[in-house]
């Protein structure tokens, strides 16, 4: 294998191998180990083999082949911090409405508690 | 006239102005006012109920259209049919809380708001012009938090999916508009504020910041539904 073979392979393997770990040890939900281990196996399997990516290249016509693990990361982040996105906002608006909901029911409760005084 | 109204007031350390626009209004009106303490680091909330105002406090700071929102899910929640919204630094005035109120307590419009267009900068008024293109929205004074909802609308304001609407202008104004809710102008007269300055247009960060996310609001927004 040439030295570019082994650095590939490395960092593929070794991400891999992380994100497995994370997930075995519960610092990554399950959920989004739905995204990252295929990330990983990809990553993992382009590394030892990046004969795969000129393969790709010819097949698809595309000039540059070692462009493509690039060109996919790229899509593959995009997509994966736009998601994040979304989702955040999601978790704004049950935060503000948690947030909202409180402050209600802490206004019933104290004028609850202060039965016999001014109730409004 | 006033009796199943509900004023909400949101207010994030606004304790220099506050005490005064409530009794104004609790003066004029004699109407019920709710005072949304916006995580204020000041006495904002015990100055308000000194004044006669309930008053709502938040753990967390949400903004001013969190907070109104807060307001209207209380409005609702207790059974109040209309609900009008008032800054805190005194800009609004209590005089004009009739005049506002009555097309929509005449059922002649869902909303109405307090339009003072002489008001602001040059930089405001280039801005809004901007915004009224971009949105398609019909009004004269986007801006303005001096308004009047029937229970139609505090309905639809309520909601999850009127949350996210930053700023408490073009976002609530499109939503409105996008569900068939009619929407009228009274002419106000707006004081200067009697503490405080604009926050939105308090530096041109801010400004830009606040004209990107409007526009992106307005122009995504357009249209009926």
């Amino acid at each position: 294998m040439s030295h570019v073979n082994w650095i590939s392979a490395t960092i593929g393997l070794l991400t891999a191998g992380l994100i497995f770990y994370l997930v075995r040890r519960d610092h990554l939900h399950t959920r989004y180990a739905l995204w990252w281990v295929p990330v990983a196996m990809v990553m993992a399997i382009l590394g030892v083999f990046p004969q795969i990516a000129d393969w790709i290249g010819r097949t698809l016509g595309i000039s540059y082949p070692p462009v493509i693990p690039l060109l996919l990361g790229l899509v593959a982040m995009v997509v994966k911090i736009l998601v994040m996105d979304i989702e955040r906002s999601r978790n704004e608006v049950k935060l503000t409405r948690l947030v909202q909901r409180v402050a209600i029911l802490e206004k019933r409760l104290e004028d609850r508690l202060s039965k016999g005084g001014k109730t409004d | 006239m006033f009796h199943s109204v509900l004023i909400l007031i949101p207010a994030h350390n606004e304790a220099g102005s506050v005490s005064a626009v409530i009794r104004e209004v609790i003066h004029r009106t004699g109407c019920r006012v709710v005072v949304i303490d916006d995580a204020s680091t000041d006495n904002t909330a015990i100055i308000a109920r000194e004044a006669g105002a309930m008053v709502l406090t938040l753990a967390v700071q949400l903004g001013a259209w969190g907070a109104l929102q807060a307001g209207m899910r209380f409005a609702l929640q207790q059974g109040y049919r209309f609900v009008i919204t008032m800054d805190a630094d005194g800009q609004h005035e209590a005089r004009d809380l009739t005049r506002l109120f009555a097309p929509v307590y005449n059922g002649l419009s869902d909303v109405s708001i307090g339009a003072c267009t002489s008001r602001g900068s040059k930089m405001r008024k280039i801005a809004w012009v901007f915004l009224k293109w971009i949105s398609g929205l019909g009004m004269e004074d986007i801006t303005s938090g001096f308004r009047a909802y029937n229970t139609a609308a505090v309905q639809l304001l309520a909601g999850r999916d009127a949350t996210l609407l930053e700023y408490q202008d073009i976002g609530v104004l499109a939503h409105l508009k996008r569900n068939a809710l009619a929407i009228t102008e009274i002419q106000v007269e707006m004081c200067s504020r009697t503490s405080g300055r604009s926050r939105v247009y308090s530096s041109w960060l801010m400004v830009a910041y606040y004209m990107v996310q409007a526009s992106i609001l307005g122009f995504s927004k357009r249209g009926r539904k």
